[in-house]
């Protein structure tokens, strides 16, 4: 069952807006081709509109009692502790590689020194946010995902929902709170390890003193300006699409997790999609979010 | 045995005015009449279903106990109401469905699979909202609530779900307190002790479960807690999903012992959608029998049991 295609689910949460528990007169099969693509169109729009009213609902319940603070806690817990090491080693990683595959044609022209300039910007605007958004879509979102699938298919949320707990406040607005609070912050320390593994392969077989790395790093960070006089125009770009990939990861694995159908096979299905459609709309996203961020700032 | 036999519409039913006195002479000969009238119509029926009917009924309390413990003017008002209802999503799933539960009552919704009894509970915790009829919860119309006010109108309601859907991630203690700590102003002490009293109602040792998680659970077990966090904010509806599906048969009698008991000494409203119907013959003051979207059958056991409706014999002789 395809996403576009997903039937009505058994308890049908309020994320489009209008009253969820109402429900839609009896059709009958439309027969014709265009007829079923008209629907399907329309059937795509809607779960596009579901998306999308999920993600504001998730917000505004934000700002409404009863808070869930301590679900608040365990969720940064989740997505951003847990999802440390993982972060670490790919950011550390990446840092190293590309020091090493950059020394190899900066060296044709003579400009090894500026290895330091290079890894930063590559990391603090590019592969930080968007390694970190991957890791983190891998291992938080299918989790999401699959906890949310989980609760549907045992009847959970509909426990939630008939005791009297809005399923979205409860379940939905914490994951996303603490996804667009942790992921900026996992990104700054993927930047860090990436340029530090940088800084190792810079000394070790690029012959660039430790020192004069530091130096570029800071160069490049300070180069391009500040906002608001202290915040480097670079961290700008590497924080504002960590937050949005926060949101993102955050809040497809929940429309996946609480829309899962079909018992222990739809939550199989839920997390794969979850990793999917997250990795895409990170890349896709980060595209557009670059072209934005240098219209606005400029460099 | 043959005189555990009752007035079909005796037990759902008690006395007009509970100041007649089940002592009284009249009533004895009132009583007498209809133990006579329930004798000749379960005569009628095979001789199994009677056996079933009247092994179930033997030993439950008797007419005068309803009466003197729950007086007969709550009864006469219904705490829910469906009004010719009208569902359908891709498919009708509910025609012209029409019942109502009167403070007290059991009523038990049976039928084959998918003709829409979950869904008749649904409409009732309004998770739904029927495309035609009206859904009255103590006379309110709950079809028209927003989603928020939904939410409140739940919180008078219990609900039990077929896999008791305890949060699996919560000790059973936090289970049962988590309509208290959501909905009540309650202390930590205040609400330990409301668990410990729910537990205890249920049959089970407050300081052996509330530490354990469910799925250290035993199904029965599991059903249990379940019922006992339905009823912690102390609903004056419970609403149960097929609350014996997949329970051995002890287990299965200490259910229905349970939903019974609740009705009782709590003179809780519930609705019970069931398969079983050795456990709806015990528990069940009126039966609806749904069948191709509708109900085709709406009175006591005893009622369905001396009914000679085609579709409700088979019914109960396939079961």
């Amino acid at each position: 069952m395809g996403l576009l295609t997903r039937q009505r689910p058994a308890y049908p949460l309020p994320l489009s807006g209008a009253d969820p528990a109402r429900s839609t007169p009896h059709t009958s099969r439309l027969p014709a081709l265009t007829e079923r693509l008209a629907d399907a169109s329309k059937q795509k729009l809607r779960t596009v509109q579901e998306y999308f009213s999920l993600a504001g609902k998730s917000l505004r319940f934000a700002f409404v009692r009863p808070f869930y603070a301590q679900d608040l806690v365990q969720q940064m817990d989740e997505i951003g502790v847990k999802s440390l090491g993982i972060v670490l080693l790919t950011g550390f990683f990446t840092g190293m590689v590309l020091a090493l595959q950059s020394s190899v044609q900066m060296r044709a022209f003579g400009a090894t020194m500026y290895i330091g300039r290079l890894v930063a910007a590559s990391m603090i605007r590019e592969l930080g946010p968007v390694l970190a958004g991957l890791m983190v879509a891998g291992r938080v979102g299918s989790g999401i995902a699959a906890q949310l699938g989980s609760m549907r298919v045992t009847e959970q949320i509909d426990a939630l929902n008939t005791l009297g707990t809005d399923p979205i406040k409860k379940l939905v607005t914490p994951r996303v709170l603490a996804a667009l609070i942790m992921l900026p912050i996992l990104t700054v320390i993927n930047d860090f390890v990436g340029i530090l593994g940088g800084s190792l392969i810079s000394k070790a077989f690029v012959d660039v003193p430790t020192s004069y790395y530091w130096r570029t790093v800071w160069e490049q960070i300070a180069g391009d300006g500040f906002v608001l006089r202290f915040v480097p125009t670079d961290f700008v770009q590497g924080l504002v699409k960590p937050f949005v990939f926060g949101g993102i990861i955050s809040i497809t694995a929940c429309y996946f997790g609480i829309n899962t159908t079909g018992g222990t096979e739809g939550v199989g299905q839920s997390t794969t999609r979850t990793v999917v459609l997250s990795s895409i709309l990170i890349l896709v996203v980060d595209y557009f979010l670059t072209q934005i961020l240098l219209s606005v700032l400029g460099s | 045995m043959t005189d555990d036999v009752r007035d079909p519409g005796e037990r759902g039913n008690p006395p007009a005015t509970s100041s007649e006195g089940s002592a009284s002479a009249p009533a004895e000969d009132r009583s007498a009449e209809r133990r006579q009238e329930g004798r000749r119509a379960s005569e009628r029926r095979p001789t199994t279903i009677r056996r079933a009917i009247r092994d179930e009924l033997a030993g439950e309390p008797t007419d005068e106990y309803y009466s003197e413990t729950h007086p007969q003017e709550h009864r006469a008002v219904p705490v829910i109401e469906l009004d010719h209802v009208y569902l359908a999503f891709d498919r009708p799933i509910l025609e012209d469905v029409s019942l109502e539960a009167r403070k007290g009552e059991t009523i038990c919704l049976v039928g084959e699979s998918g003709t829409g009894k979950s869904t008749t509970l649904k409409l009732i915790l309004r998770l739904l909202v029927p495309d035609r009829g009206k859904v009255y919860i103590h006379g309110e119309d709950i079809t028209g609530l927003t989603f928020e006010e939904a939410l409140h109108e739940r919180q008078k309601m219990g609900m039990v779900f077929q896999s008791a859907a305890l949060f699996d991630s919560m000790t059973v203690f936090e289970n049962v307190a988590y309509p208290l700590r959501e909905h009540t102003e309650l202390d930590d002490d205040e609400i330990e002790h409301r668990v410990r009293e729910k537990l205890a109602f249920v049959d089970l040792d407050p300081d052996q479960v509330m530490g354990q998680l469910p799925s250290q659970l035993s199904g029965g077990m599991r059903k249990r807690v379940g019922i006992a966090r339905g009823m912690a904010d102390n609903p004056e509806i419970m609403l149960y999903d097929e609350p014996t599906s997949g329970l051995d048969p002890l287990s299965t009698g200490t259910i229905t012992r349970l939903i019974m008991k609740l009705q009782r000494e709590l003179d809780v409203t519930s609705v019970v959608v069931s398969h079983d119907i050795r456990s709806v013959f015990r528990m069940a003051t009126r039966v609806a029998v749904l069948n191709e979207r509708r109900i085709v059958f709406f009175g006591t056991p005893e009622e369905m049991a001396s009914s000679d409706d085609r579709y409700l014999r088979d019914f109960l002789g396939g079961s």
